[in-house]
């Protein structure tokens, strides 16, 4: 389908602000983001995931603390930092902002 | 008949693999390894992917398995995914491959193809390149010619397609005219020039 090949990269740039989000909600760890996509248009993959907290880790929007499990090892919840929250209220302010131009156009 | 099964360290977990599990477990590593070779941060995302690795496979033996079979590994594999580097392309093609060294081209070439290889090895326009070279060569009151001439000697010559555009005259007489001229000064392999 033609729509598709321009569909993907916007979902591939979304899928970081979305992932935001989700770790804005609550600490979560990556079978819970994982599942939050499931199903929708960003369902994604722990190959996928997990280079992109890596780079947000970096970029000082995430960070990690280990939990301990009641079945196996310990797991990093991620949660976000001051820096991650202003982002993404920018992020989100934008994209709304983004949302009324859009439907501004073509009437 | 005995089977051999492999201890393998997974971040926080160890786990025993069969032959083939734990070499096609070797073979997702080291492909994810390769594939986060531009990451800045490799080994914090393989030891991530280890343990989802684990903890996938943890999850689909059945009770008092201890040993890791391929019917459990290659579906964890494919619900893991292969590694995909944050903002690139969907299907991350392979960089386009860029000649490494400088070089001269006689396909398609003006005269000798210093242009074409200077607009091919850095990415610029090649009619823009050219007419930079005349403006210089007006400008320069033919100084342009020596420094053409010194390129033309340093710069390797690609080795020519088969089957690919036709060299005309000038470019082939260009190149015979080099590579004379590279045997009479004894600099037959000029030096690459790296980028």
């Amino acid at each position: 389908m033609a729509a598709e090949s321009k569909l993907a990269p916007i979902r591939k740039g979304l899928l970081e602000f979305l992932v935001l989000k989700i770790v804005g909600a609550k600490s979560v760890y990556v079978p819970d983001i994982l599942r939050q996509l499931a199903g929708t248009e960003f369902t994604t993959q722990e190959g996928t995931l997990y280079p992109l907290l890596s780079k947000l880790r970096r970029e000082d929007l995430v960070q990690y603390e280990w939990k301990e499990s009641d079945a196996g090892p310990p797991r990093k919840y991620y949660r976000l930092t001051d820096t991650g929250r202003a982002q993404l209220a920018a992020l989100d302010e934008y994209w709304n902002l983004i949302n009324r131009t859009i439907a501004n156009f073509g009437h | 008949m005995q089977r051999i099964a492999t201890t393998v360290r997974l971040n926080r977990s160890v786990l025993q693999f069969d032959d083939a599990a734990h070499a096609r477990l070797e073979q997702y590593l080291a492909e994810s390894a390769s594939l986060l070779q531009s990451d800045p941060d490799p080994q914090e995302i393989l030891a991530d992917l280890e343990q989802a690795v684990a903890d996938q496979c943890t999850r689909r033996m059945r009770p008092g398995q201890t040993v890791v079979t391929l019917a459990e590994l290659e579906p964890a594999l494919e619900e893991i995914g292969s590694v995909q580097a944050p903002g690139s392309a969907t299907a991350s093609p392979p960089r386009e491959a860029t000649p490494r060294v400088l070089q001269q081209f006689s396909e398609g070439a003006v005269i000798s193809g210093v242009c074409l290889g200077l607009a091919r090895h850095f990415q610029l326009d090649v009619t823009l390149l050219r007419v930079i070279a005349v403006l210089l060569l007006l400008g320069t009151g033919g100084a342009m010619v020596l420094v053409y001439l010194g390129l033309m000697l340093l710069m390797p010559y690609a080795p020519l397609q088969s089957g690919g555009t036709p060299v005309r005259w000038l470019p082939a007489k260009s190149r015979a005219f080099t590579e004379f001229l590279r045997a009479k000064l004894g600099v037959d392999r000029p030096g690459k020039i790296a980028a």
